[in-house]
């Protein structure tokens, strides 16, 4: 009876949303093999609390491996412990595809000598294979890959938002997993340093997002997006490629098809233009509302409400109607 | 031989002698550029020296300047003639023109030198006037030196006023010749007279006069080489050799040989320009009147076309000595070269390639060509340009089209309006009446494709049967080529060539003045020969023939200003018929001009590349011009190209008092019997 | 990637008729990055390696015309959509090549796997660091940062190492017509390509469903009450 084995991140002693995203796929597909959900999770002492928060999302057991050596990102320890984990019988490794994600996959995948599936944005069994669709091309094309893993694991990787985080309550029984090896005694020392301004609120998690382009003109009109990302409470600061190029962002924040894709419920772009580049980045979003001065411009094909107008007036009055709004509670 | 004589001899001989040491320097200066013959089109070239030339027909294009230049270079001219007599005089003592000419004729000479010397006096006054008091903006600058022009207008006063006193002492020693025919020296020697000045002074006055004017005309003569004065020896010369008003194709860029094993492509610095080049650099008269019509100046750009031919003299006056001399030098000869230490990037990167620079100048430099000699050194020799280029460059590279446009979206504006292709054409084995060559401007921009649609129109209308190429269709290089890119630039033509040949395309007609100017003008070269013409010229055609149904209802009264696009216009002589268009398009119209029109027309600022670089300083050319037309206070602003459409239809877009702006062939397109 | 696609007729692949290849984005910033080093450091040479058919010496040509020093193509007429069996072969022939620094895209702008170069580091047994936003060298040792949601990381590694570069790290340079001219007489290096066992493989192309079309409801800041509306009651994401 093959299991599924899932990766669950944690920073900063907090469990990334992509975790409670991948357990649910595993709790998914470990149904599909009539098997069991596992979690390998890892990190400084005091991780293992988290253990909780994976079962009520599916998994059934939680091989918890706390140590110091855990504490920062350490890619060549974990892929070890992950490998040799997932070398006891199971059909898949489920990895969320956040930048530490997309890092440990293939990482783990080599050393196992399986195949990887990387960035679906769908999953499932059918018979001996996985199937799973990926967007290509700058998301142009959608490709549906088949992995025929033979004898051992597959690995994939799942695009971050495109698996919904879904109860599935269980008591999850927990295992110690201890690392083979010091996993201190590493060549490559990860330190992670704080961003420049702590926004705790990152894109892949941002249930509302605004966006802002060259239509604000200049670096300090940026304000505008960030004020009415505050008014929303619960909104991420976005960009797009010519910002982030010109300096007024920081490239992390850069939606599109070569930064971050993202699928938020609200998406609001600001003097965005609407080239074809960032509009592969968002494309996803359930509802998108454009505000541009020009009402030519592409972005109004893809927005599912459009105002056309001066960014500098009809912002700002956005921002006090959804402040009111909030405030009706 | 008297003493006198043997001196003039001797001061002849040293000023002959002196004058050919320096041309036969100047001549092996030019030898270090490169270049070939020019004595093509030999018709053509005696034509621009008889009507550029000698009737100085690009001078006289200054209301102010050009009749009182005209006067003092004609006056040159009659004079010489009397200037060899004296020169004659000085060493055959006796020796007059009245000695074998006929009475009548020898009058008209002697009036013919009267007149000249007055006038010129009075012209070179008014010149003095003009650069001392009025100070008109042109003649100011870095580059220009007015100590110079000021020395050799006194030199030509000195000239006249030496030539009358000569000719006044004569009259008082004996006057034979009557004085209708001495109408300034004869009241001239009358005021000698009445003073009563002794007949030694008189002789006297004669004597030093005479040397004077004599010696004068050697100096002056010898002071030519050193100074912006030397345009009176070469710009005659100059004009002829030039092809800045044909011979051959207008604006053509010479084609580069890629697959040379030279080190350098394009110039960095004078020896890699052409002999052609450096002449151009002695023939400048730092007039100025090139860089009061550069709109990239005009809006306060560094560019001025008057500096990079004043420093390409410089540089050669530098450089060739050290070339030429053979001695090892001391130091690197190049470290001054003409590209970065004289000329730089941000003023190579300015220029708009409108022309108008070219056109203007009254001794036919071409100030363009050293411009974009430079720029194609520095694209593909060192790979420097600006930053914003690059994307332009990779889309053509990637995509036959400077943006990030695929190919397969080309024919997108033809859905639904049963347009057949040429690969559609040749597979049913027909051929069309003519391509129709759409272009990327009105392949790909918004704006740009109402016109695409609008020329599709009429051609249907006027039941002419064409095809356009759809996918098949590439940029015609020309943004490329213009901006230095000679490699990109052959990669993309070489490709249009094989696939218009492959359909034996031979009649052309174009959306955009670009892709005119191309294939009809500089795809010959590479080998692509095409009868081409410009939608606008092929709509006055079919308006002329009466094949387009216009509907017969008024159209109110309107108020157009027709701006002339620089590839259209200056290039291509293409101005009467975009405003036909109009007028028949349109009856009731009022077709204004605004204040630069036709071949003094502003650029729109988007061409040499510049529509894919930014403006960072001074005031956009696009604003300039725009406010320029909307002054003549119509309602609506004409053009014919896509750039300008672009350019102009952005400026002023969200104030009060917009104008808009729409092409001729949408004129008509709106006038079509439904 | 301005290409519109279609999809060909076997329902698994893109239909490539007039498709243009070129070097993917992020593998130009990864030879931009190692010809800087090497002009920094004034010594050592830049190895441009590709697998796939012969269309991939095009673009290795590119890459030496902007300076680097020799290529080697893999040859293989298809390239699989399987991350793993590319690794095997390029590790293959990377193994005994005694590079300082091997350097990947963070992935291929058109499969977008993002896998192959680090799987390549973990098949040698390299040190390896995946999406570099900065990197520098020096003394035998390797300074990364790579970015994450909301944050990033300094990462120190001893060389030799394998490294996948992120954007935003350099502009590839465009080749002077010097460099494609000197590029022509370069050492380019042709051999078959050991792929692995081919796992992965394409069931089906399909292009996206596309948006149902929106609309415009208003102009200037007086359209905002009626947004406001249409977020609460129709999209209800308010």
């Amino acid at each position: 009876m093959p299991s599924v084995l899932t990766y669950a991140e944690v920073r900063g002693g907090d469990l990334r949303k992509i975790s409670l995203e991948a357990a649910s796929a595993a709790r998914a597909l470990a149904d599909a093999y009539g098997g069991e959900a596992h979690v390998i999770l890892s990190g400084g002492p005091g991780v293992g609390a988290h253990a909780g928060a994976l079962g009520e999302h599916g998994a059934d057991v939680a091989f918890v491996s706390e140590h110091a050596a855990f504490a920062q990102y350490n890619p060549e320890a974990l892929s070890a412990l992950v490998a040799e984990r997932a070398r006891n019988g199971y059909a898949a490794v489920l990895i969320g595809g956040s930048a530490r994600g997309k890092d440990l996959a293939p990482r783990v995948a080599a050393k196992l000598g399986a195949a990887i599936l990387s960035d679906v944005t769908a999953l499932a069994r059918d018979g001996d294979a996985l199937v799973a669709t990926h967007p290509v091309y700058t998301g142009k094309v959608t490709a549906t890959l088949r992995l025929t893993a033979g004898s051992g694991p597959a690995v994939v990787s799942l695009r971050p938002g495109a698996f919904t985080a879904a109860p599935a309550p269980r008591t999850v029984r927990i295992e110690t997993a201890a690392p083979s090896g010091d996993p201190s005694a590493v060549r490559v020392q990860v330190k992670e340093t704080p961003s420049v301004d702590s926004r705790k609120l990152d894109l892949a998690e941002a249930p509302v997002i605004v966006s802002g382009g060259r239509g604000l003109k200049a670096a300090e009109n940026f304000k505008l997006v960030e004020d009415l990302a505050a008014a929303f409470g619960n909104a991420a600061v976005g960009a797009t490629r010519a910002v982030t190029d010109d300096g007024w962002r920081p490239h992390s924040d850069q939606i599109g098809q070569t930064g971050r894709q993202v699928s938020p419920a609200l998406y609001v772009a600001v003097g965005i233009s609407g080239a074809i580049q960032h509009i592969a980045g968002m494309r996803a979003s359930r509802c998108i509302v454009a505000i541009n001065k020009d009402a030519e411009a592409p972005i109004f094909k893809v927005a599912d409400y459009g105002i056309v107008g001066d960014v500098f007036e009809v912002v700002p009055a956005l921002t006090a109607a959804i402040r009111a709004q909030r405030a009706k509670g | 031989m008297s003493l006198s004589q043997g001196i003039f001899l001797f001061c002849l001989a040293m000023g002959a002698a002196f004058f050919a040491y320096n041309a036969q320097r100047l001549v092996r200066y030019l030898r270090i550029a490169g270049g070939g013959s020019r004595l093509n089109d030999i018709p053509r070239r005696i034509w621009n020296l008889l009507s550029i030339g000698f009737a100085q027909t690009k001078i006289l294009r200054d209301p102010v300047a050009g009749p009182l230049h005209a006067s003092v270079f004609w006056g040159f001219i009659i004079l010489q003639v009397g200037a060899i007599e004296i020169l004659v005089q000085g060493v055959a003592r006796g020796f007059a023109y009245g000695n074998f000419l006929p009475a009548p004729l020898h009058w008209v000479f002697l009036l013919s030198q009267e007149l000249t010397a007055g006038v010129v006096l009075v012209a070179v006054a008014a010149l003095l006037y003009r650069r001392i008091l009025v100070r008109p903006k042109r003649l100011q600058g870095d580059r220009v030196h007015s100590g110079d022009a000021i020395l050799i207008l006194a030199m030509i006063a000195a000239l006249m006023v030496t030539l009358l006193l000569v000719s006044a002492t004569q009259r008082v020693i004996n006057s034979e010749h009557p004085v209708a025919v001495q109408p300034v020296s004869a009241p001239l020697a009358g005021i000698l007279m009445a003073l009563g000045t002794s007949p030694n002074v008189v002789e006297a006055i004669l004597a030093v006069s005479w040397w004077s004017h004599a010696l004068l005309i050697l100096v002056f003569l010898n002071y030519l080489p050193y100074s912006k004065h030397l345009h009176v020896i070469v710009s005659l010369p100059n004009t002829f050799l030039s092809n800045t008003s044909g011979p051959g194709r207008i604006g053509v860029m010479p084609l580069m040989d890629l697959e040379s094993e030279s080190e350098h492509f394009g110039a960095s610095d004078v020896d890699q320009l052409t002999w052609k080049n450096l002449l151009d650099g002695y023939t400048c008269t730092e007039c100025g009147r090139c860089t009061s019509v550069c709109p990239a100046n005009i809006t306060g750009k560094l560019l001025s076309p008057r500096k990079v031919v004043i420093d390409t003299r410089k540089r050669t006056m530098e450089l060739a000595p050290q070339l030429v001399s053979g001695d090892a030098p001391n130091g690197d000869i190049r470290e001054h070269r003409l590209l970065d230490k004289f000329i730089t990037e941000e003023e190579l990167w300015a220029c708009t390639s409108c022309r108008a620079c070219v056109y203007e100048c009254p001794v036919s430099i071409d100030q363009l060509e050293i411009i974009n000699e430079l720029r194609r050194y520095l694209v593909l020799s060192e790979s420097r340009f600006p930053e914003e280029v690059q994307p332009a460059f990779e889309a053509l590279e990637r995509n036959g089209a400077p943006w990030a446009f695929s190919p397969s979206s080309r024919a997108e504006w033809a859905a639904g309006l049963d347009i057949p292709t040429m690969a559609e054409l040749s597979e049913r084995g027909e051929t069309p009446e003519v391509l129709y060559w759409v272009g990327c401007m009105g392949s790909f921009d918004e704006r740009a494709k109402k016109t695409t649609v609008a020329v599709a129109r009429i051609l249907k209308a006027a039941g002419v049967r064409f095809a356009i190429l759809g996918q098949e269709e590439r940029c015609n290089g020309d943004p490329a080529r213009r901006m230095g890119n000679e490699y990109l630039y052959q990669m993309l033509a070489k490709q249009n060539i094989e696939t218009l040949d492959r359909y034996k395309v031979k009649a052309i007609v174009t959306n955009c003045p670009h892709c005119f100017h191309q294939i009809g003008n500089e795809y010959e070269s590479l080998g692509g020969h095409y009868e081409v013409v410009h939608h606008s010229t092929y709509i006055a055609a079919l308006l002329e023939q009466g094949r387009i149904p216009l509907s017969q209802g008024q159209a109110g009264a309107q108020r157009i200003v027709y701006h002339d696009a620089c590839y259209l216009g200056r290039y291509n002589d293409v101005y009467d018929a975009p405003r036909e268009v109009i007028r028949q398009a349109l009856p009731v119209i009022d077709v204004v001009e605004a204040k630069r029109s036709k071949d003094r027309s502003l650029c729109c600022g988007a061409g040499g590349g510049r529509m894919w670089m930014e403006e960072r300083t001074g005031k956009r050319i696009n604003l300039e011009r725009k406010e320029e037309l909307a002054a003549t206070g119509a309602d609506t602003v004409a053009v014919a190209c896509p750039f300008c459409m672009t350019m102009l239809g952005d400026a002023g877009k969200g104030t009060d008092g917009y104008v808009p702006v729409v092409d001729v062939a949408e004129l008509v397109a709106g006038r079509l019997k439904a | 990637m301005d290409v519109k696609f279609r999809i060909a007729a076997s329902g698994n692949a893109v239909d490539e008729t007039g498709l243009k290849w070129d070097m993917s984005d992020f593998d130009g910033y990864a030879v931009e990055i190692a010809l800087q080093m090497i002009e920094k450091l004034g010594t050592g040479e830049v190895v441009v390696i590709s697998l796939g058919p012969d269309a991939a010496q095009e673009v290795l040509r590119k890459a030496l015309s902007m300076g680097a020093t020799r290529a080697v193509h893999l040859k293989s007429d298809t390239v699989p959509f399987d991350s793993a069996a590319i690794a095997t072969a390029l590790a293959a022939e990377l193994k005994d090549g005694g590079y300082d620094l091997i350097m990947f895209g963070k992935m291929a702008i058109d499969s977008a796997s993002g896998a192959i170069g680090a799987m390549v580091g973990e098949m040698l047994g390299l040190p390896t660091v995946h999406g570099c936003a900065t990197l520098e060298v020096a003394n035998g040792k390797g300074f990364a940062r790579r970015e994450l949601e909301g944050g990033a990381e300094e990462v120190t590694f001893p060389l030799p190492a394998v490294v996948t570069i992120d954007e935003g790290i350099a502009r590839p340079r465009y080749p002077s017509l010097k460099g494609i001219m000197a590029a022509k007489k370069k050492p380019m290096e042709s051999k078959p390509a050991q792929l692995g066992a081919v796992r992965v493989t394409v069931d089906a192309m399909a292009l996206p469903a596309e948006r149902a079309a929106g609309r415009i409801i208003g102009e200037g800041a007086a359209a905002v009450p009626e947004l406001v509306r249409l977020l609460q009651t129709e999209a209800k994401v308010l």
